[in-house]
């Protein structure tokens, strides 16, 4: 097959985004270089800059429906893409924003921080809309790349050195498994796309099902599932905070993205064959996540656990296989990224006080900062489903998504764990709120961090309250699965 | 104005809350004021409800309604009938009465009156409600601000100085821990306990949405069009039945209520025994019997048995009592009881007894609680056998106490009598036996309550509390004589109420007689 490439002004348009984040990043790049004594701080609010316009492009693109496919259908853009690259930006964003008093712990290469969260960001954004193997492990390795290195940021500190390693361990090892998926799959029906996938009607073969476990085995550790979770709390703790913050969400939304096209558009027709294996990971992430979360000492890795029982509940809305179940993903996802990047900024701000992330020293947060400790409240109640906060309409969603399908005992599971993990979320309200504290010290808020948790506080709310825009905003982005029942 | 009426009453107390975040804790006066301006409100505006509710029309009235959701079938559908009336005017007066109460915290009042106002206002939300979305949405909201309300400003109850063992003494980590007497332990409890209930009332509600066929959450659609099919009628009712009883409290899942009333603070304990127990009873009327007509005639003789069970229970328990908020929390579960007994009675005198009972007994508890928290501020101590005499020193307080103690047990003049007996009246012919126990059962009532009074207020009188002093001119009179003159004026004139009351219960009964024949007079159980 001869080479040929041709492009039209329409499609680059398609492909914009991308090039000016390209853009950006290669800018932040060369200005560190060239101009060392340029402070970091600028370079921070210029990527956010950038970001922020970017954001302003798909948010146009979005409202205008814009939709096509690139390079023989191996690239698409449609309005689910775009929803989730903005997304992405959005998170990005506020973890640029959250990360730049605590870099100034950092010793060296604050400025290629930045490069590499916005090079994580344009994995992501490319990984969303793949529509097709190869792409998809190039773009889920692009992104990983960049992250291998941000967990590993703090080199003077071992536990960030460990969880550095550990995630490159267990990441390639993932990788191993979607490339030996993905030749399984080529090899079994000769082709890569996900459309032609969708036009074979008959049963798959056993390698054609070997081959999509495999790929959903990568794509369970990229989003944390258990039981490919084992990595998340080591990680999770290691991790500079804010980027555990951005591994807590970005990925996670962008892994779900894939899985829609994979599980919801390319075999939605069979769903009766994959239905009972998302529904036995969603029970047991849930149960797991949230009775190992009970135990823990440190509040990073209390979220750690709470993010595996959240990833159980999204994965109630795949479950239920349906228009509705996609719409519910893509709530949840954006009630999920509010409460818990509020919660992470929560725990930056402290650490940037205290150096510490033990939950001993939460005691009487309260006393010390009103506001914080109103902050993380509202943030972990989210998490736990309260109304009227974003994450009780995000699990009533799923739930009422699965419910129509008839998965009465997954439902029944996630009510029961709703339970579950308001005792442990309690127990920190207690700590914050009961118990007295150790030292009095007030603890500052500086202006970027108020953005953060103005923006989360504020999201966290109106998703609650009224977050009739944003449903309708989720069932715009995935039209797609419009002919699913 | 008044086609907006319920939004008023309803939003008042969460203008309340968004205002007191800008008032900082040092203008002690203003946060107070803002408080109880925030409950005034409604206050008045129940009344004015209460009036000007047309119960020759009947049905739902006042109502507002507002898209929330087209895609998932949701709005915010407010509207009132006779049944939640009465509970709106409970909520709002204890809310008010509530902020005086509380008059006297100085640990972060603040924050103490945001809580406040989010628990009274979630409440009325539950009553006001007609779609079952924002019915659950203001039920679970109502919950979780009593964790923060016992575990923070609330006390340890008792036995908890006196144990030894200090990790156990403290632990919150065990639910069926019934040795542990920590204020964390009581709030997480009732906090764990309801939500579960709420788990399993959502559930049915989820089961109603997904088979309706109706894609709305709208309750005044699905009773009229909803297509739930048959056979999972007896189950969703069952499934409402426990979920919301378990805060009404019906025995057997009661154990977290007594501890919790006992570990909250004077207005909070008001609020969860006067209007947030109810929320069990309403919402039970509000989904269960509306939807499911057929199912109530059948599971209700269940909730027969078991009310005989939460009376003799919780009076007897009651009675062997040393704390006296225990004895105000075991006789509020046994009074549940007689609720229970009217709704199974399944007639309109009965059911309307039921809901005036439901009101009467806001008031009673209230103004007891107020009372027990009031003699534990000048004493900090809830122990009888260690109090005795106070009446010499607070002769008000003991005044209040008494009519309250005579709005209990039922005495005429007070609502509670008017309710009391229609409930006996209308279950008699249905529930001999039940009734017969009922009517012993305020025997008990008597007995312990005396016995408390005893204790407290007559006797020899401890030198140690010999500096007590009786309730401060306004602020603490005010919502005690608020409570004790409603429970009087509509003892003497409850006409209106009635009316009112009828106008709710008769369709409902009518539906529910009309599903087939009434279970059978003198059947025992």
């Amino acid at each position: 097959m001869p080479f040929t490439f041709t492009m039209t002004p329409a499609d680059v348009a398609l492909l914009m985004p991308e090039i000016l984040m390209t853009g950006l990043l290669s800018v932040i790049l060369i200005l560190d270089f060239l101009f060392p004594r340029i402070g970091k701080t600028a370079l921070a609010y210029l990527s956010i800059a950038g970001m922020g316009g970017i954001f302003l492009l798909l948010a146009d693109y979005f409202v205008e429906g814009r939709h096509g496919t690139l390079f023989r259908e191996m690239y698409i853009v449609d309005p689910m893409a775009i929803f989730f690259k903005a997304f992405i930006l959005g998170t990005t964003i506020l973890v640029f924003l959250s990360s730049i008093d605590y870099l100034k712990k950092v010793p060296a290469f604050r400025g290629e921080y930045y490069f590499l969260g916005l090079l994580g960001a344009l994995g992501m954004m490319l990984m969303v809309s793949v529509n097709d193997l190869l792409s998809l492990f190039i773009t889920v390795e692009l992104s990983t790349l960049a992250f291998y290195i941000l967990v590993a940021y703090l080199r003077d500190d071992a536990q960030s050195n460990e969880a550095g390693l550990k995630f490159f361990i267990l990441g390639v090892f993932a990788a191993g498994l979607l490339a030996f998926g993905i030749s399984l799959i080529y090899g079994e029906t000769g082709s890569i796309l996900f459309t032609d996938f969708a036009k074979m009607q008959a049963h798959p073969t056993p390698g054609m099902i070997i081959g999509f476990l495999l790929i959903f085995i990568a794509l369970g550790f990229k989003i944390g599932a258990v039981p490919f979770h084992a990595w998340v709390p080591d990680i999770y703790q290691g991790a500079p905070t804010p980027v555990t913050a951005f591994l807590s969400i970005a990925p996670k939304a962008a892994t779900f993205a894939i899985l829609l096209r994979i599980f919801m558009a390319t075999l939605g027709d069979i769903k009766e064959d994959w239905v009972w294996l998302i529904v036995a990971i969603s029970a047991i992430s849930m149960t797991y996540g949230n009775i190992v979360a009970i135990a823990q000492k440190n509040i990073k890795r209390l979220l750690a656990y709470s993010g595996i029982a959240q990833i159980g509940n999204i994965l109630i809305g795949l479950a239920a296989a349906s228009k509705m179940g996609s719409d519910s993903i893509v709530f949840y996802l954006l009630t999920y990224l509010f409460a818990n990047l509020g919660a992470f900024a929560v725990v930056i701000i402290f650490s940037n006080l205290t150096n510490s992330d033990n939950l001993e020293d939460y005691d009487g947060l309260s006393r010390r900062s009103p506001l914080l400790a109103f902050a993380l409240l509202i943030f972990f109640l989210s998490l736990a489903g309260v109304p009227p906060l974003a994450g009780f309409i995000g699990k009533l969603y799923v739930f009422a998504a699965a419910m129509k399908e008839g998965l009465v005992a997954l439902v029944v599971i996630g009510g029961i764990n709703i339970v579950i993990s308001m005792y442990y979320y309690l127990l920190v309200i207690k700590r914050v709120y009961i118990n007295m504290p150790k030292e009095n010290t007030p603890i500052p808020v500086s202006f970027p961090m108020q953005l953060v948790l103005i923006t989360t506080v504020g999201g966290v709310l109106l998703l609650g309250i009224y977050p009739k825009a944003f449903i309708e905003i989720s069932v715009a982005a995935t039209e797609l699965f419009a002919r699913m029942p | 104005m008044t086609e907006h009426i319920l939004s008023i009453i309803l939003f008042a107390p969460f203008v309340g809350v968004a205002v007191l975040f800008f008032i900082p804790n040092e203008k002690l006066l203003l946060v107070r004021t803002t408080a109880a301006i925030a409950g005034l409100i409604p206050t008045l505006a129940s009344f004015y409800l209460l009036y000007a509710y047309d119960s020759a029309a009947g049905g739902y009235q006042f109502t507002e309604q507002y898209v929330w959701s087209t895609d998932l079938g949701i709005s915010f559908f407010l509207g009132v009938d006779g049944i939640s009336i009465p509970l709106v005017l409970a909520s709002s007066i204890l809310l008010f009465t509530g902020v005086f109460i509380s008059w006297h915290i100085v640990d972060r009042p603040k924050e103490f009156y945001i809580f406040l106002l989010i628990l009274a206002a979630a409440t009325i939300g539950v009553y006001v409600s007609l779609d079952l979305f924002f019915l659950y949405f203001f039920y679970e909201m109502s919950v979780l601000p009593m964790y923060v309300l016992l575990g923070v400003w609330g006390s340890h109850t008792q036995g908890y100085l006196e144990m030894a063992d200090r990790q156990k003494r403290d632990s919150v980590g065990f639910i069926f821990n019934f040795t542990s007497n920590s204020k964390e332990y009581a709030a997480m409890k009732l906090t764990l306990f309801l939500s579960a209930g709420a788990v399993v009332a959502l559930v049915a509600i989820l089961i109603i949405y997904a088979t309706s066929g109706l894609n709305t959450f709208n309750l005044v659609e699905l009773q009229a069009h909803g297509q739930v099919p048959d056979y999972l009628h007896g189950l969703l009712f069952l499934l409402i039945f426990f979920g919301f009883a378990s805060i009404a409290p019906i025995w057997p899942l009661h154990s977290w209520s007594p501890v919790g009333h006992a570990a909250a603070p004077a207005a909070v304990s008001m609020l969860h025994a006067g209007v947030l127990m109810k929320l069990g009873h309403f919402s039970i009327i509000r989904v269960g019997y509306t939807l499911f007509p057929e199912a109530t005639r059948e599971w209700m003789p269940l909730a027969a048995v078991l009310c005989v069970f939460s009376i003799v229970y919780g009076g007897l328990v009651a009675y062997f009592q040393k704390d006296t908020k225990y004895v105000i929390g075991y006789s509020s579960s046994s009074h549940m009881g007689y609720v229970f007994l009217g709704m199974a009675a399944l007639n309109v005198m009965s059911m309307t007894g039921a809901v005036l009972y439901m009101f009467a007994h806001a008031l009673a508890t209230g103004m007891l609680f107020a009372v027990a928290g009031f003699v534990y501020d000048q004493t900090h101590t809830r122990d009888i056998p260690s109090l005795g005499g106070l009446s010499s020193r607070m002769p008000f307080i003991t005044g209040i106490f008494t009519v309250a103690v005579a709005a209990s047990f039922g005495l005429p003049l007070t609502v509670n009598f008017i309710g009391e007996l229609m409930i006996l009246v209308g279950s008699w012919e249905i529930y001999p036996v039940q009734t017969i126990i009922a009517v012993l059962g305020i025997g008990l009532t008597l007995a312990y309550l005396f016995r408390m009074m005893r204790g407290v207020f007559y006797g020899p009188m401890n030198p140690h509390y010999a500096h007590v002093h009786d309730a401060s001119p306004f602020v603490d009179r005010l919502p005690l004589l608020v409570m004790a003159a409603t429970s009087i004026y509509f003892g003497l004139f409850p006409s209106q109420f009635i009316h009112v009351i009828q106008a709710g219960v008769t369709p409902l009964i009518a539906a529910i007689q009309g599903a087939g024949p009434v279970p059978p007079a003198g059947e025992p159980f």
